[in-house]
């Protein structure tokens, strides 16, 4: 009866000895952001209990996977809510994966919201709204991302353009390009920001997106014809003195036709 | 005199159970694994790329993890019952062989084997990644041909980003931590079978063992930091001190999503793996040291 | 060591006492009671008994297969809890199984490879084992297509195959045909002429008679008689006579001689002798 006793004295002297250790490689982990922090309680009575021992065993990202596809599934079958929640699900298994966020909020405050507007099923009124509230947890899904990325330029550039395009915000979008363009050091997200306010209601703002403006006409290269409108525009608008204002017969830089492409 | 512990001995041993366990068509679990990768890679191509990469590497080390888990506790846990049986073990220890050069020379087989199998498996799987993200490239960079936007710059950042979601050599440390996790399920099962009763006991105690294993996270916070009960407090102190920490390996989510693996964590799971490996094989030499055979 | 300190016996056991813990609520079982033997070097030494008897508990302990309870057992003189107890010693256990996917040389190869021989002198050792044993021809056929003979003889094979000095068959000749079993007696009988120590036990009474120098008896974990064989199976006060193509009349004579000057000596039978059921196999088989 010795032995086993020595057995159960080592275990257990293992057990104790390798709290410290395991704590330690713990914590060192989820600072390396390799390990993610535990499940959310609420959210394991949404995942079936294989889904949840699976997503406890390391499968955590073939879970999400899973939610995702039938979160796509869902959106073939146009049943919004489920697609809400299934997305919503996906994120928080994995809320470091920013293209789960990315897809999430697109699909509220761009396909969701589009079909609502466009039900003519609904009464006008109706449709309206719906599409404002879908835009909203279309902003929302990014601004809660945003809260576990918030370095992710791409979150940012999603939330600069649901302001710009579906809510039209101009100030919050031109926030939201400055982020990108703090993030991605990419001068081209410096214009779009400007652009935005250029488009404020706020007087006070165009001075400001001017400034910016005329910051960026400085390179030759950014003088795409968005920014010379532009300035041009605000110079009117802003009484600009003509000594100051950009020559009329500023070279364009050659770009391709369309309006959206990446060299607005 | 008689030298107790003998490399070579233990490495007869060790290679004569990679022999046994291939025997039992063990080849056949990495064909049906390319098949998994390889449907995982192209079945669903209406997602976007970004996402089809990682759903194929999801599905890959999903397999991986399966495959080195469910191997670790079926093929440790036939080991020594199957030597009992046919009583090679008579035979083997009958020969001026110490136990604990048997016990670990089954150890390390399991390990030349569960090793060897990832390593075939990660070939495998970075080749379809690799085919598959060469494609999923080729298909955007003709996109934005067609688009007139193709710029070396375009083409540059579409390369750097398609490349991060797809083969890169911290994947293969993901599978690194795959192989830990597995050793110490492999020490753990050895562990049970050196006392149980039967085979169907050992692979039942050592998946649940496991299974609390991936929680002993919580369970241990809960301990250490968590407000209760002395009751409460006393049952998952003990829960925390006889499980191990599986959960601590858990970390190829972060890694296929394209997080680096550091010196140091690579250090901290190699060190704990090895603290668990040590303490389960001595635990298991006491207890199968005087064994009646 | 010097020359003239007495050589250790090759297998000694003192008082060995076995009790196999049961689970709970089950009564202890004592396999083996307060057992005494020794086998001198050189010696052929029969355990013999019915099975559950306690023989191959005995066997197990002297090869520190399982822990005595009480008593000591020791090979050559060392403890057979020392695993150097075993360099000396081969075993055959009862039925032996190998590994199934291995051919017979590689199960010489790996068994020898355990004993930390050398590679060269393990090839050709392996080779001279399965000669020995008449495996030659399946060497490289998979053990598991091996007969239950043939499994015999590769246990023999893997037992001799480190030239121990003692060893150990658990027995040998269980569900072997009788060929098989008269060639692994033969086996046995040139073990000896070798000087190799034999320990083996069986519950075949005749083969035992046949070939061991000394016999244990056992019986319900205990020794029951232990001796020389021809001690033990001599009928001292009968004499055998056997003749050949004696006409009637001369054996009536020879019974009027014991009876007229016997001196009290008396004819018990006479009649034709028998021969056994493994003398007439063994001659129909090899015509």
């Amino acid at each position: 009866m010795k032995r086993p006793l020595q057995a159960l004295a080592v275990l257990l002297g293992l057990g104790i000895a390798k709290l410290p250790l395991e704590q330690a490689c713990t914590q060192h982990l989820r600072q390396a952001k390799l390990l993610s922090a535990p499940l959310a309680l609420g959210l394991r009575e949404n995942l079936s209990q294989m889904g949840f021992a699976a997503s406890l065993g390391g499968l955590r990202s073939l879970v999400a996977s899973i939610t995702y596809l039938q979160a796509y599934h869902e959106w073939e079958n146009v049943n919004w809510a489920k697609v809400d929640s299934l997305l919503q699900l996906t994120t928080s298994l994995q809320p470091g994966y920013a293209n789960y966020w990315d897809d999430a909020s697109w699909q509220m405050a761009y396909n969701a919201a589009s079909h609502y507007l466009y039900d003519e099923k609904l009464q006008p009124l109706v449709r309206g709204k719906l599409y404002e509230e879908h835009v909203r947890r279309g902003i929302a899904i990014l601004k809660e991302g945003l809260r576990y990325l918030p370095d992710e330029a791409r979150l940012w550039n999603s939330l600069a353009e649901i302001y710009e395009r579906r809510s039209h915000q101009p100030e919050l979008a031109a926030e939201a390009y400055l982020q990108v363009h703090r993030l991605s050091q990419n001068n081209r997200y410096w214009r779009f920001a400007a652009y935005q306010l250029a488009q404020s209601a706020k007087p006070e703002l165009w001075q400001r997106a001017y400034t910016m403006l005329r910051e960026s006409y400085q390179s030759p290269k950014q003088r795409t014809p968005s920014l010379i409108d532009t300035i041009k525009k605000l110079e009117a608008k802003l009484n600009i003195p003509f000594p100051q204002r950009i020559p009329d017969t500023t070279p364009l830089m050659q770009i391709p036709a369309t309006e959206a492409g990446p060299t607005r | 005199m008689h030298s107790s512990f003998s490399p070579s001995r233990i490495w007869t041993l060790a290679m004569a159970t990679v022999t046994q366990l291939l025997r039992m068509k063990i080849m056949a679990f990495l064909l049906v694994f390319c098949v998994i990768v390889v449907a995982a890679g192209f079945a669903f191509p209406v997602m976007n790329p970004e996402q089809q990469l990682k759903l194929l590497k999801d599905v890959s080390f999903g397999a991986l993890q399966l495959f080195s888990i469910v191997m670790a506790v079926c093929a440790t846990a036939l080991l020594l019952p199957r030597d009992l049986e046919d009583r090679t073990l008579y035979t083997i220890l009958a020969k001026p062989v110490p136990r604990h050069e048997y016990l670990l020379g089954k150890l390390l087989g399991v390990l030349v084997l569960i090793g060897a199998g990832l390593i075939l498996m990660d070939l495998a799987f970075s080749g379809v990644l690799w085919l598959r993200q060469s494609l999923v490239l080729a298909q955007s960079v003709n996109a934005l041909q067609q688009e007139g936007t193709a710029t070396p710059e375009a083409i540059a950042q579409l390369q750097a980003f398609v490349g991060k979601q797809g083969l890169t050599w911290n994947l293969h440390l993901g599978v690194a931590a795959i192989f830990f996790k597995a050793a110490v399920v492999t020490a753990l099962t050895l562990m049970i079978s050196c006392f149980a009763s039967s085979t169907l006991f050992t692979i039942v105690i050592s998946f649940l063992v496991t299974l609390i294993g991936h929680g002993q996270g919580l369970i241990r916070e809960y301990f250490l930091t968590g407000h209760a009960g002395a009751v409460k407090k006393g049952l998952s102190a003990l829960l925390a001190i006889i499980t191990p920490d599986m959960g601590a390996f858990d970390i190829v989510d972060n890694v296929i999503n394209g997080q680096a693996v550091t010196l140091t964590a690579f250090g901290f799971m190699a060190t704990t793996a090895g603290t668990y490996l040590l303490g389960y094989a001595v635990v298991s030499h006491l207890l199968f040291v005087e064994k009646e055979l | 060591m010097a020359a003239d300190s007495p050589q250790p016996p090759a297998v000694a056991v003192e008082n060995l006492t076995k009790v196999f813990k049961a689970g709970l609520g089950k009564a202890a079982f004592t396999a083996v009671r307060d057992l005494s033997l020794t086998v001198q070097p050189g010696e052929v030494y029969g355990l013999i008994g019915p099975n559950g008897c306690g023989k191959s508990t005995t066997m197990k302990a002297i090869l520190g297969l399982v822990i005595p309870t009480h008593g000591r057992t020791a090979i050559f003189g060392r403890s057979s809890t020392l695993v150097e107890s075993r360099r000396e010693v081969g075993f055959l256990p009862e039925n032996p199984y190998f590994y199934k996917h291995l051919n017979g040389l590689e199960t010489l190869l790996f068994y020898g490879r355990l004993c930390n021989m050398k590679a060269a002198e393990l090839k050709d050792r392996a080779r001279e084992m399965l000669a020995l044993t008449g495996l030659e021809d399946a060497a490289d056929r998979r053990v598991s297509g091996y007969s239950k003979g043939m499994l015999q003889r590769l246990g023999l094979a893997q037992a001799l195959l480190h030239q121990p000095r003692l060893i150990v068959l658990d027995e040998p000749t269980a569900g072997v045909d009788p060929a098989g079993s008269r060639k692994i007696r033969d086996l046995i009988l040139s073990f000896k002429s070798q000087g190799i120590t034999v320990l083996v036990t069986s519950h075949l009474l005749e083969q035992m008679q046949e070939v061991c120098d000394r016999v244990g008896i056992m019986a319900h974990g205990q020794m029951v008689r232990q001796g020389r064989v021809d001690e033990l199976i001599a009928v001292e006060n009968e004499t055998e006579l056997v003749l050949a193509d004696a006409s009637p009349e001369l054996l009536a004579e020879i019974r009027a001689l014991v009876e007229s000057k016997g001196q009290g000596a008396k004819v018990v039978r006479s009649g034709h002798p028998r021969t056994t059921l493994e003398k007439l196999f063994l001659e129909v088989a090899d015509q």
